[in-house]
């Protein structure tokens, strides 16, 4: 995604409609550009306007309990003067590659369900999905990102994006199609000879947004096909896709 | 002639109320005085905002309160170089009631049907209240204004907290031309309404 392009999101960025990989390209972007901070800040004051007409008295209890959470809350200080590590170049555009290939895969950020949260109540899968997408967030504006990618057997593409800061990486799988008869993908982290699952997707599931704590420890990231649903203890050879890490 | 110190009444002509960054700046330094009088000016819009994106009052509560300790949380990072305190607080308040949208559609897996045409659905009968309020009503006139593909473009992402792929499925309009149309839109809105950021 070139930086025009990127810059064409600033309606959308300021209106909160894009995705977090978008985001976070785009606050890459603004790094860069003097000129597009500015008008983003007047987008969004104007897009703040729009809550002018949406007045609604709130339920009376409502102030008293916010009185009492913030008597029970730390205040974080001030911002430290922004000292912007800037990263190299390259390494700058590798959220955008991400996003690039997000789209493409058609997976937007939709985190994945893993399966045992079925059970959980849908409260529950919200915040857990909240969570997920801000940590995902963090993770692909680490200063330190690494992008790598690997076509899968039989079509489609895994990314990896890692971030030793972090020590964590996002994983996207975009698949042309999902394993037949019952069998599902499983995701791997391979350290040395010892093969550890990230993850098994959903029967039918061809996409996926993954995160793997202390992936940059790991020499590499491999996808397999395993018999579903609950996938296999060791990886069932050959990998349909490796993405080597060192 | 009564002493100052029995003068608990307010003066039933107070002053212009407090401006929002003076309060906003006490708060940052632990002021729950100015706490709690700069929740009575922002939250009534802060839950109205929260409620229009969620539609349901329950969840619009506790989203509102979350909004509402985050601003006292995080006060000390309010810069008014980049924006009014108002608008900082609103900037929060959508982010978290989009957030939680999209939370609940990756965990649904939700499918979206919202039609077009519930864009001007009447909202809420309490906002009625303030029908005549003067920044409501120019709200109202600055988005007449805009082109019909640009009002949708711009409402539909903000009170509905859909996303721009999204709203151009819903309008059956290119991806670009709707990044496009949420730009110029805003410009447009934002020319209207004579925002600007000074401070800088």
């Amino acid at each position: 995604m070139s930086t025009t392009d990127i810059h064409a999101l600033v309606g959308a960025y300021a209106l909160d409609a894009v995705d977090d990989i978008e985001r976070a390209s785009f606050d890459r972007h603004l790094t860069d550009c003097e000129i597009c901070k500015i008008e983003l800040d007047e987008l969004r004051e104007t897009a703040a306007r729009l809550a002018d007409s949406t007045w609604s008295a709130p339920p009376p209890r409502m102030r008293a309990e916010v009185m009492a959470a913030i008597g029970q809350t730390r205040q974080l200080a001030p911002a430290t003067p922004r000292t912007v590590t800037k990263a190299p170049r390259w390494r700058r555009y590798t959220a955008a590659a991400a996003a690039a290939v997000v789209l493409a895969g058609g997976a937007g950020a939709a985190a994945w369900t893993i399966q045992d949260q079925r059970v959980r109540s849908e409260r529950t899968l919200a915040e857990a999905a909240q969570q997920r997408e801000a940590r995902t967030r963090s993770i692909l504006a680490a200063p330190d990102l690494v992008v790598r990618t690997s076509p899968m057997i039989g079509g489609g593409k895994v990314t990896v994006a890692s971030s030793a800061l972090q020590n964590a990486g996002v994983v996207l799988l975009g698949a042309d199609s999902a394993p037949t008869d019952g069998r599902v993908y499983q995701l791997w982290t391979i350290r040395g000879k010892t093969a550890t699952s990230a993850g098994v997707l959903a029967a039918g599931q061809d996409s996926a947004v993954q995160i793997v704590d202390g992936l940059p420890g790991s020499d590499a990231f491999g996808v397999t096909v395993e018999p579903g649903p609950a996938g296999s203890a060791t990886p069932t050879l050959p990998l349909v896709a490796t993405v080597q890490l060192v | 002639m009564r002493p100052d110190h029995l003068s608990a009444v307010p003066d039933p002509e107070p002053a212009p109320g407090p401006d929002a960054a003076d309060l906003l700046r006490a708060v940052a330094r632990g002021d729950e005085k100015a706490f709690g009088k700069l929740y009575d000016l922002v939250a009534p819009r802060v839950y109205g905002l929260v409620r229009r994106v969620l539609r349901d009052p329950a969840q619009a509560e506790e989203v509102a309160q979350e909004v509402l300790v985050e601003v006292w949380r995080t006060a000390a990072r309010f810069d008014s170089a980049r924006g009014s305190a108002t608008s900082w607080v609103f900037t929060i308040a959508h982010r978290r009631a989009v957030d939680r949208v999209r939370a609940e559609q990756a965990s649904a897996d939700r499918t979206m049907k919202v039609g077009v045409a519930s864009v001007d659905t009447p909202y809420d009968a309490v906002a009625d209240e303030v029908a005549g309020r003067l920044e409501r009503q120019q709200v109202r006139r600055c988005l007449d204004d805009l082109t019909d593909l640009q009002r949708q473009a711009v409402t539909l992402a903000y009170y509905q907290g859909h996303s721009y792929p999204e709203v151009a499925d819903l309008l059956g309009t290119p991806l670009p031309t709707v990044k496009t149309r949420m730009r110029d839109g805003l410009i447009r809105l934002r020319d209207c309404l004579g925002v600007e950021v000074t401070a800088r």
